[in-house]
């Protein structure tokens, strides 16, 4: 499968990524090749076949509805951030 | 595994665990080592033992974790750049466990970054070497807790296996490397690759070891929703000592290296010997496995590495000017070559025209995997198989091929994909000194069953 | 030309739960400092998994129940990828493919049913604050729990689409779902609009309008798209399909993303959550709590109560189950109405309704007229009063002092000393002469002298008598 520029660029834009030209090309050429290897999968026939999401059949894990003390503060949460003002994450302006 | 004792100190076994992490430095086994606060802990540790109170059941143990294990020990780095200025507040499920035990981190050890890859080459602060051959790869992705238990630096590690993390650096190396049944341990505090194939794990030098960091680490954790209610710790009764082992004829081809099939011979023979009982089979769907693996995978990392994006923590890009920039450059700088790959294989099979053709029929393959799992252990107790088709190989030799790296982990990831346990063993050397392994299989929750049985094949190899 | 248009609408709801869908954290952030009610898994520190709330699951039954939907036994969480600071993972874990609330519908009070496609649970993101030069991201809000419910295309008019959001906060307010508190963005819609010509056959593009968060904003924006949208086509010019946004000052709805900048979500089942199978005993057991809901009243009440009137009290459910408990329905639903609804503290004072007992025997002394409608009036506003809430209707009258004289002896004797009064004189005579009006002056004096007591028109009625 032929993978074009525009395709690698959708793809760079869904991983919110900026790529230069060369990591572009170097990329795109990988990712052709590993496309092609999982391709493979065409052969098989799943009609039918249930798929499995995960490997447990677990169900109804949940918990009760009551405040429980964190492992983290919020205080010890925002000191991580790069970029911070009045207690909030700071970012340049969203438009 | 030596605990500290009245005579034999915890700071002691510290003491020289630091000195040996120090004495292999050029392998670049640690990210990063906490002498002073491994040698306090070390000395609250020993006054205890001095005044007679309880101290666990691995009072004064150096450990080493894995770089992606959260602690406040060091900063979690997942060996990226984006996560290298990372602090944790927090401790993992698994850690916290172990040192309430008495265990003490020494440091935390190299991978590829975020787990992405098999031979710790993709880590941002460079590849750790083979513990047997210094031009050679550590295997991956936990390279470095691998070397560090394969030089005797600690008596264990942790690990996350995701595809093979810890087998094949395990075999790489000649240690034992254990991957649970998926959801033994929690994975609560474990910076994540792929949420339906992460398993937490351990490295040491004896199946025995490895029961006991088991009996301590698993079990039912209420910040982990798909951690499996208690069962390690369950009798069941025993069983027979005698075991039918399956031999997947498939994996015995041209492909795996000589001296690989060679070992698995000899361990074949050996278990004959002792009494047990060989049956061959084929698995015919095992090699749809590493495609599967490689759709399901990277769909999984491209969500879950969506966090990492320069907002709340870790690196942001300091040229960035507008919010584009703060995600493109942040990410685009953070993330090694490997981690993009994956993320955008991962979006590729997730994005709309393609989920139908790649994701959801990776995912009904996966269930015929499974089945075909269910049906082996229908006819024997434990699968016997190579874990990777090479000993270690050439540093560099592999990394401008990603496909051909990926195949490197065509014997590992099968269980990932099914939640079956696999431990490697260790299985002699070649004959320029590479250590080889093999691993065995077991059937879902048999993990205790296959670790002892593991011991026993041991012993009666006299090792 | 004449257009038909077709409406159809999504409404998420915030789930009335102690705690965040996915962490142990205060779901209720109002009146909050930022970024005090974040667990690290909000934050979404790495290594952190969600841990679902049952009570959530139980408050999704109960919204089911609420729009007489199906629950299905199966379901499970999917995430829905796109990057945005206030959304710290990247992903909103959300149901794609196997949503817990199946079809259902609502009724309008018109008898329009509009039928819900299905309804699934999510979460919610946080809340960017904006300034000149840099944004600011609150947490507070991320990971509240969500039902978004999705209607069909049933609505046909502003008027409707007014009345159907209206309705549905009715029921899940009435359900127990949600506080409901608009103004806090409790419930917000999203609202797709398409024009056709009179007797096409298929619908016209739409366009969505997000995020509206109050009846009137619905309604007046529904309004301008109509204008708008009937311009376009006036003119023969496409409307195209796409995202607009709506100013509230303005009036106007204004563009903010076409069809071909969607995003591509990715969904994908979300593997650190277990599915959901609930039984029937759980499910019935959980909708066996939902109370009567606002159509149920409707249906109850449409025989004893002027349509407008109920309509009105059908915003207030402790109204509603205080009618339903009373005899004399239709005289103090108009205490509700015109005394109570009237009052400027009614929102406190629905929270501390007089008893059923002490309404019915203000009634029965209406009734009898005991009491005039001002007197029984200000019975009524007396049950409100904290010195006096707790007492017989009968007791505050007579406190008050406003029990009408109806036994007529004793009126007899009140009238004749009027009659007998010399101010009088005048009054008389010109009644006597004719004069009709006359006879308001001279019931006033039998009320003074009664001091308010007497009942007015047993007065008038003996005044007449005498002047016979």
């Amino acid at each position: 499968m032929k993978i074009t520029c525009e395709e690698i660029d959708h793809l760079a834009e869904l991983s919110n990524f900026s790529l230069s030209d060369a990591e572009k090309k170097s990329l795109g050429q990988d990712l052709e090749n590993i496309i092609g290897y999982i391709s493979q999968l065409n052969e098989l026939d799943t009609k039918g076949v249930e798929p499995t999401y995960q490997v447990f059949e677990m169900e109804n894990v949940w918990r009760d509805d009551e405040i429980l003390e964190q492992d983290a503060s919020t205080d010890q949460l925002i000191a991580l951030a790069p970029a911070e003002k009045d207690h909030q994450i700071k970012v340049p302006k969203v438009l | 595994m030596q605990i500290a004792t009245k005579e034999i100190t915890a700071e002691s076994l510290v003491r020289a665990a630091l000195d040996k992490a120090e004495e292999y430095k050029d392998y670049n086994i640690f990210t990063s080592l906490d002498k002073d606060g491994a040698l306090k802990k070390a000395k609250i540790i020993d006054e205890k033992i001095k005044n007679g109170e309880e101290v666990g059941k691995l009072a004064g143990v150096p450990f080493a974790i894995k770089d992606n294990f959260l602690s406040p020990v060091g900063n979690t780095t997942a060996s990226s750049k984006i996560l290298e200025p990372l602090k944790s507040p927090i401790t993992a499920t698994s850690v916290k466990k172990l040192e309430d035990e008495g265990a003490i981190i020494i440091g935390r050890t190299n991978l590829d970054s975020f787990a992405h890859g098999s031979s710790t080459e993709n880590s941002y602060f460079g590849p750790t070497l083979n513990s047997h051959d210094k031009t050679r790869v550590a295997g991956g992705s936990s390279g470095g807790s691998a070397v560090a238990v394969a030089l005797g630096i600690v008596p264990f590690a942790t690990g996350t296996d995701t595809g093979g993390s810890i087998r094949q650096p395990a075999s790489f190396n000649g240690v034992y490397g254990f991957k649970p049944t998926y959801g033994t341990i929690s994975r609560y505090g474990v910076v994540a690759m792929a949420s339906s194939t992460d398993c937490i794990g351990f490295f040491a030098n004896s199946a025995e070891d490895i029961d006991l960091l088991m009996s301590i680490t698993s079990g039912r954790d209420p910040k982990d929703m798909t951690t499996l209610p208690d069962y390690y710790n369950i009798e069941t009764g025993k069983s027979s000592d005698i075991k039918t082992i399956g031999i997947i004829k498939d994996f015995n081809n041209d492909s795996v290296a000589p001296e690989i099939r060679e070992a698995l011979k000899k361990k074949i023979e050996e278990l004959k010997s002792a009494g047990h009982k060989i049956i061959e089979f084929d698995m015919p769907m095992l090699k749809y496995a590493l495609a599967v693996y490689y759709i399901v995978v990277p769909a999984e990392i491209s969500s879950n590495l969506s966090r990492h994006d320069g907002v709340r923590y870790g690196y942001r890009s300091s040229e960035a000017k507008d919010l584009d920039e703060v995600y493109g450059k942040s990410r685009s700088d953070g993330f090694m070559p490997e981690n993009k790959r994956r993320i955008m294989i991962g979006n590729f099979v997730l994005s709309s025209g393609f989920y139908d053709a790649y994701y959801l029929k990776a995912q009904q393959a996966r269930t015929l995997i499974i089945k075909e799992y269910e049906n082996a252990f229908s006819k024997c107790d434990f699968i016997l198989t190579p874990v990777a088709p090479n000993p270690a190989f050439k540093l560099g030799e592999k990394t401008n091929d990603p496909v051909a790296m990926y195949l490197e982990d065509v014997m590992s990831v099968p269980l990932n994909l099914a939640g079956v346990p696999g431990l490697a063993i260790p299985a002699g050397e070649t004959k320029d000194g590479l250590s080889l392994g093999l691993q065995l299989v077991g059937p879902r929750r048999s993990d205790r069953e296959l670790l002892r049985f593991a011991s026993n094949i041991a012993k009666k190899e006299g090792k | 030309m004449k257009y038909n248009i077709t409406i159809g609408i999504e409404c998420h709801v915030q789930l009335a739960t102690k705690t965040k869908l996915f962490s142990e954290v205060d779901n209720d952030a109002r009146d909050k400092d930022p970024n005090t009610c974040v667990s690290p898994v909000d934050y979404a520190l790495p290594g952190m998994l969600p841990r679902l709330n049952r009570e959530a699951i139980k408050l999704a039954i109960r919204a089911g129940k609420a729009m007489n939907a199906k629950i299905n036994s199966y379901s499970r969480f999917d995430r829905k990828h796109y990057y945005y600071p206030d959304l710290p993972k990247g992903y909103q874990i959300s149901q794609f493919y196997h949503p817990i609330i199946g079809k259902g519908f609502i009724t309008l009070p018109d008898g329009t049913k509009v039928r819900i496609e299905h309804a699934h649970m999510e979460e919610d993101a946080g809340k960017l604050n904006h300034y000149d030069t840099y944004s600011l991201v609150d947490l507070n809000r991320a990971g509240t729990p969500l039902i978004e419910i999705v209607s069909m295309p049933d609505i046909h008019s502003a008027k409707q689409a007014h009345d159907y959001c209206k309705e549905l906060w009715r029921a899940m307010t009435y359900a127990g779902v949600t506080i409901g508190d608009l103004f806090n963005g409790n419930m917000r819609f999203d609202v797709n609009i398409s024009l056709a010509p009179e007797g096409a056959k298929e619908l016209g593009k739409r366009a969505e309008i997000k995020n509206l968060n109050s009846f009137r904003s619905v309604e007046r924006a529904v309004e301008y798209e109509y204008e708008r949208q009937s311009k376009l086509l006036d003119k023969g010019e496409p409307v195209r399909q796409e995202t607009r946004g709506w100013n509230d000052a303005t009036g106007k709805t204004t563009f903010q993303r076409s069809k071909e900048e969607a995003q591509d979500y990715r969904y994908m089942p979300e593997p650190d959550i277990p599915p959901v199978k609930l039984s029937e005993e759980f499910i019935s057991e959980e909708m066996a709590k939902v109370p009567l809901l606002p159509q149920d009243y409707r249906e109850k009440f449409s025989g004893s109560l002027p349509a407008d009137t109920l309509e009105v009290l059908l915003d207030y459910q402790p109204l509603m189950e205080k009618l339903s408990e009373v005899k004399d329905i239709k005289r103090i639903a108009n205490w509700f109405a015109s005394v109570l609804l009237a009052e400027e503290k009614s929102y406190e004072m629905l929270n501390d309704l007089p008893s059923a007992e002490q309404l019915n025997e203000l009634a029965e002394m209406t009734e009898k007229q005991e009491l005039s409608s001002t007197g029984a009036k200000e019975v009524f506003l007396k049950f409100f009063d904290p010195q006096m809430g707790k007492k017989s209707a009968r007791d505050i009258a007579k406190e008050l002092n406003v029990i009408q004289e109806n036994d007529t002896g004793a009126l007899e004797a009140i009238v004749d000393q009027v009659l007998a009064d010399r101010a009088c004189a005048q009054a008389i005579a010109d009644f006597k002469a004719g004069s009709e009006k006359v006879i308001g002056f001279l019931v006033g004096q039998v009320m003074k002298a009664s001091q308010g007591k007497a009942n007015p028109g047993a007065a008038q009625q003996i005044l007449r008598q005498k002047l016979q």
